[in-house]
């Protein structure tokens, strides 16, 4: 039947997207190292994994909050924001110590996350509205603290920043303790589930009589907390507070990874090695481009097309 | 609907003089590369008030008559301040403190806004300062296109004004008096000049650009680029991507540099928060102050403080400070006197040679 | 006898697994009031999409004032002359009142400009004809919905209609308006346009239509004059059962009465009202019994089952579980006491699809098996094996995701879902709807083993057989008021058919209007 001979190339082609969407993303990864090895001098050192470790982790760190966002069918565009936020007051507050410093952070952290998952939770916000008001007001926020650059001189921060335990950096092994406990927490957590029911069904999961706005309040949260280490992290690794740049388009950064990685925005569905795996992707690819002095605007390009080949992949394969 | 534009439509002065009533001090026209690079610190006046390097005689000038205001007494008048981006770098801190500073010093009635780097506000910005009652206009603009519905507006109050630091796409002493700037191919000229000094001439170099697609950029990279070709050529321009002006993106550009080009002999970022970003970089990787040259653009109190340190061989001064001369200016207009249409600024440098003693002037 | 407006003959449509549509026949005069009738799926908006151009007819043939047509899509539909007006008002609700009325056909002054005076102006007079009198040139959305399916409505009509579709155009209208909108569809009847009516409302069909059809199952099934057939009859051709006949012995599962009618209730819902849609329901289940929930679409059935489970807004009302009252409104609360509900709408509000059968069965019952926010895989295992074996759940493992299994097992799923919470009261709503003969014959089984165990049951049906073979006692809702209550050996198909009907010659029937 004309139905049957149309069925079997699709099946071919729906396994190839299959296969894609779980695996393409490491190929990939396995591909820019294969070709760099190959092509860019010097690739093949420890000094060079080093940098792209160190330069990659922020981002992983804030594409694992992300992730659990987007697995709610959400997203946070406030996250460059409360890193620039988190910058300006770890700056303000050096002075009482470090911990006192970080703690301060949390708490404007905390209240971000409180604020978007309010509006989301309770208003019933769409996500992209209410998460892009504290874009806007957060970095705001952080110029009214900090209204410009301010170098810090705090010896405890910068070895937060440049130094490493056997070879490997502070920021990528808190970045990986972080990955390592998001996808416990996914996996095997009452609330990691929850998260998911939410994010696929939202009617269905409080019919269920899940307590759906404290999960999305939670998460919303948890997502700030993290853009929050992020950019202590990135100010300690700069030793200086820069709330005007600081965490620019980290957003864009973070989602991409997450869908680079095989997560839907459709929610319902977290890939936390894919997002971590995501993030790596792309910045091999921009490692790559800068190392071989491409112009810069090869880079958006090339992202695009990563992200475009990610969607057409997931093409589908979300909630039906 | 109809448009009801009054515009002047008066005949260009035709009579030009030298505007030496505009130039604060008489000094000698565009620098020598000597001077800046390591003359000696009095000539280069690092950080001090900023002073004219044009024009030059036979440049366009400008009237009361010929743009069509009326004579008034500035002491009396209100001025009105349009700053383009929120005062969150030393640039705008500085440029807004010293347009402040010299209205307090001459006891003139000053209006600011600040638009938040957002061009509609800063159209409603200028229009809320024209209906508070501004005489006169200082606008450090935005963008450089989108004037109309302002300059008509003050066109209709007669209203004069000078920009600063950015031109807008109009006609000179019509639209506007007059344009008060550096020179950004110059800047990046001399720049050049100190990288070629550092490096003796040879080897690799890489360029830290600004952001894409903003004039300071192309102009501080094309005058880098032209010196090097004409004076270097055994200077080899390798590398050059974008830091975005930004600190981290400086840092994190240098980084995968150094890695790949470990043979680069000089960095030029086009502005200090990039050079100081490449300075991190360089730290962070355990090289040595002076492995690496770097030469920036700005002339702020951290970079000029690199020198000190070391870790940079040159900067190349931004003056920001525009109030004396945009005042000068509007003072000398208002009371009936030719200006230039186009006023250039003379940019000081620093290098280890006056970086300690003239650190106090940077902004 | 008026002219003939449109002729319908043999439509038909299939969706994949679906006849739609079977040979159906409709004609419309002039001037005709026509109550298109039928429960859900029945085939009513697919008609209505037919006829619009939303759907391409398979077969049969659509002539239009003489012509035969196909439309292509809504618009040339709507420019040839046939307007339709759905429940929700489908206008621009930012523009003014005054735009919306004259969208695509603005009046132009002579430069070809806009002319908002003349606009406005005429606006002002056309409502006023339709007894809306508001200042036109106010956002649509200002409005109450009323006044705005009445700008849909003088809107449908300027555009020259000859024939009007309104999709149960009262569901959100106020008894005032209600009236209203009933002299105009006169006026339009005056004025020679066609009007086709679909409404669940009896009532409603009685006062302003002349003539029916009634669709079952994609067929026409009664067509003619509504002063010909009484409700009885009406609703007993929709729900397709014959009158005359009276079952002995049933066709489905259920057997026997389960409860002791001394014991005390174990739910106790009272005076429950919600805005529009509930007006003081009050239902009691004891331990062991069934109670079935009867009434049409839209009679405030789904609506009740919600309440009692905290999952809708009420107004007034408290609900009671062995006892001890509920917090309203709180589906959580609603479970902790004990309450579980299988949503009617199963696909987007009972299963979570893109989750295994295993973490959906677990999915309620999660904080019950956790230790410090940590599942405990075990015993999620055990339940999980559990309910699959004693539900005979059909799945390839309890990975598979259950937006993959049949319609069956997903009820199952759901079952087990609450069934792994130890209820005391379990509200089915259509549990049986679209799954196949033999689950459908396990979950009433399963239901009825249940209700042996002492747990409450409320069972909402519109499968007569269903309900009164399974049920107890039967409570019968009427835009959203209990209207009368059988049990014992009252609970029969003709009786029910009657309370449903809201005939007044009711035997046994306590009828409260």
């Amino acid at each position: 039947m004309a139905e049957l001979a149309l069925r079997t190339p699709t099946l071919d082609k729906d396994r190839v997207l299959q296969w894609l969407q779980k695996y393409g993303v490491y190929a990939g990864v396995a591909v820019l190292l294969v070709v760099n090895i190959a092509i860019t001098p010097h690739f093949l050192s420890a000094e060079n994994f080093r940098t792209q470790a160190v330069q990659v982790a922020p981002v992983i760190i804030v594409a694992l909050g992300m992730a659990l966002v987007i697995g709610t069918e959400g997203v946070d565009l406030s996250v460059g924001a409360v890193m620039a936020l988190s910058a300006s007051v770890v700056a303000l507050y050096l002075g009482y110590g470090l911990l006192p410093a970080l703690l301060v952070v949390a708490l404007f952290a905390a209240g971000v996350g409180l604020a978007n998952g309010a509006l989301v939770a309770f208003i019933g916000v769409q996500p992209i509205v209410a998460t892009l008001a504290l874009m806007v007001g957060g970095r705001g926020l952080a110029l009214v603290l900090l209204p410009q650059l301010e170098d810090l001189r705090n010896p405890t921060l910068a070895s937060l920043g440049s130094g490493d335990v056997l070879g490997f950096p502070y920021l990528i092994l808190v970045a990986a303790v972080l990955a390592l406990i998001v996808a416990f927490v996914v996996r095997r957590t009452t609330f990691g589930r929850q998260l998911l029911a939410i994010g696929d069904s939202r009617p269905a999961a409080q019919l269920a009589g899940l307590p759906v706005r404290r999960v999305l309040i939670i998460v919303y949260v948890v997502s700030a907390l993290l853009a929050a280490v992020a950019g202590v992290l990135a100010t300690a690794r700069l030793q200086a507070s820069d709330p005007t740049s600081l965490g620019n388009l980290m957003e864009l950064s973070a989602i991409t990874a997450v869908v680079v990685g095989g997560t839907p925005l459709t929610g319902g569905r977290v890939n936390i090695a894919g997002t971590v795996a995501g993030a790596v992707l792309i910045q091999l690819l921009t490692a790559t481009l800068i190392k071989h002095d491409l112009p810069p605007s090869w880079t958006q390009i090339a992202q695009a097309v990563v992200i475009v080949a990610a969607v057409y992949a997931a093409r589908g394969r979300g909630k039906r | 609907m109809q448009r009801t534009t009054h515009r002047r439509s008066l005949a260009r002065p035709v009579a030009v003089s030298l505007a030496a009533a505009v130039v604060l001090t008489a000094t000698s026209c565009a620098k020598s590369e000597d001077d800046a690079a390591g003359g000696n610190s009095s000539a280069t006046a690092a950080g001090a008030e900023q002073k004219v390097a044009s024009p030059a005689p036979g440049s366009k000038t400008c009237t009361v008559e010929a743009y069509g205001a009326e004579k008034i007494d500035l002491k009396s008048a209100t001025v009105g301040f349009s700053q383009s981006e929120k005062e969150a770098n030393p640039f705008r801190i500085a440029e807004t403190q010293s347009i402040k500073d010299e209205a307090k010093k001459r006891g003139v009635k000053l209006l600011t806004a600040n638009a938040q780097s957002q061009f509609s506000k800063q159209i409603s910005d200028v229009q809320d300062l024209l209906a508070k009652g501004a005489d006169l206009l200082v606008i450090a603009p935005l963008n450089s296109d989108g004037w109309d519905p302002v300059l008509q507006a003050a066109a209709a109050k007669k209203v004069p004004i000078v920009t600063i630091d950015r031109k807008i796409n109009a006609t000179a002493c019509k639209d506007y008096v007059s344009f008060i700037a550096s020179d950004f191919v110059e800047q990046g000229k001399r720049a050049a000049d100190q990288m070629i000094e550092a490096t003796g001439g040879k080897g690799e170099v890489a360029i830290l650009l600004g952001a894409a697609g903003n004039n300071v950029t192309t102009e501080r990279t094309k005058g880098f680029k032209d010196r090097i070709a004409e004076k270097a050529p055994e200077l080899k321009v390798v590398f050059e991507q974008t830091g975005d002006f930004a600190r981290e993106k400086g840092q994190q550009v240098t980084e995968q540099l150094i890695q790949s080009n470990p043979n680069i002999k000089g960095i030029y970022a086009e502005n200090d928060e990039m050079g100081l970003g490449a300075v991190a970089a360089l730290k962070g990787a355990g090289k040595k102050p002076g492995d690496i040259k770097i030469v920036t653009v700005d002339g702020t109190r951290n970079a000029v403080q690199g020198i000190v340190d070391g870790w940079i061989s040159g900067v190349i001064e931004s003056n920001p400070r525009f109030g004396p001369l945009a005042f000068q200016t509007l003072d000398t207009f208002t009371q009936g006197e030719e200006v230039a249409q186009d006023i250039v600024i003379e940019d000081g440098a620093y290098t280890k040679d006056n970086a300690k003693s003239d650190l106090g002037k940077a902004y | 006898m008026p002219e003939e407006v449109l002729a319908v003959r043999g439509l038909g449509k299939t969706f994949p697994g679906v006849r739609a549509l079977d040979g159906v026949d409709l004609t419309l005069h002039a001037g005709e009031v026509h109550a298109l009738i039928g429960e859900n799926g029945a085939g009513k908006s697919t008609l209505i999409k037919l006829l619009t151009g939303v759907y391409r007819p398979d077969e049969g043939t659509i002539v239009f004032e003489g012509r035969e047509v196909s439309f292509a899509t809504p618009l040339e539909a709507q420019k040839a002359g046939i307007s339709t007006i759905y429940q929700e008002v489908n206008l621009i609700p930012l523009l003014s009142v005054a735009r919306n009325l004259f969208l695509g056909r603005e009046p132009r002054n002579r430069f070809g400009v806009l002319d908002m005076a003349r606009m406005n102006r005429e606006a002002e007079e056309t409502l006023a004809t339709y007894g809306v009198r508001v200042d036109v040139r106010r956002p649509l959305r200002t409005l109450g919905v009323g006044a705005q399916q009445m700008v849909a409505l003088a809107r449908a009509v300027a555009t020259d209609a000859r024939i009007v579709i309104m999709d149960e155009p009262t569901s959100s209208l106020e008894p005032r308006e209600v009236e209203t909108l009933f002299s105009v569809i006169r006026r339009l009847r005056d004025a020679g346009i066609a009007v086709v009516y679909v409404s669940h409302r009896l009532d409603e069909l009685y006062a302003v239509c002349s003539t029916v059809t009634v669709l079952r199952d994609g067929r026409r099934v009664h067509h003619g004059t509504l002063a010909e057939l009484d409700r009885l009859q009406l609703v007993s051709t929709m729900l397709g059962r014959d009158l005359g006949e009276v079952r002995t012995e049933g066709l489905t599962k259920f057997t026997g009465d389960h409860s002791a009618a001394t014991d005390e209730p174990v739910l106790e819902a009272k005076e429950l009202t919600a805005k529009h849609q509930l007006h003081g329901v009050s239902v009691s289940i004891r331990p062991g019994e069934v109670v079935g929930l009867g009434g049409l679409l839209g009679s405030g059935r789904t609506e009740t089952a919600k309440a009692i489970a905290g999952a809708l807004p009420l107004g007034s009302g408290s609900v009671t579980v062995a006892g001890v009252p509920l917090r309203a409104g709180s589906t959580p609360a609603a479970i902790r006491a004990g309450i579980s509900l299988l949503p009617e709408d199963r696909k987007s509000e009972g299963i979570v699809p893109g989750l295994s059968v295993r973490e959906n069965i677990a999915l309620a019952v999660l904080p019950r098996l956790s230790r410090f926010g940590l599942v405990s895989e075990v015993k999620v295992d055990s339940i999980v094996d559990t309910f699959i074996k004693r539900l005979r759940i059909k799945a390839s493992s309890p990975q598979q995701k259950v937006g993959e299994l049949s319609g069956g097992n997903q009820q199952k799923v759901l079952l087990a879902r609450w069934l792994a919470m130890n209820p005391k009261v379990l509200l089915l709503d259509e549990p049986t709807r679209g799954i196949d003969v033999g689950a459908k014959a396990e979950v009433q089984k399963l239901v009825d083993e249940l209700a042996a165990d002492g747990l409450g049951v409320l069972l909402i049906s519109s499968d007569l057989e269903e309900l009164i073979e399974g049920s107890d006692r039967v409570v019968v809702l009427k835009d959203g008021a209990v209207v009368g209550e059988l049990s014992g050996d009252d609970v029969t198909e003709d009786n029910l058919m009657r309370a449903i009907a809201g005939s007044d010659n009711l035997q046994g029937v306590a009828a409260d209007g």
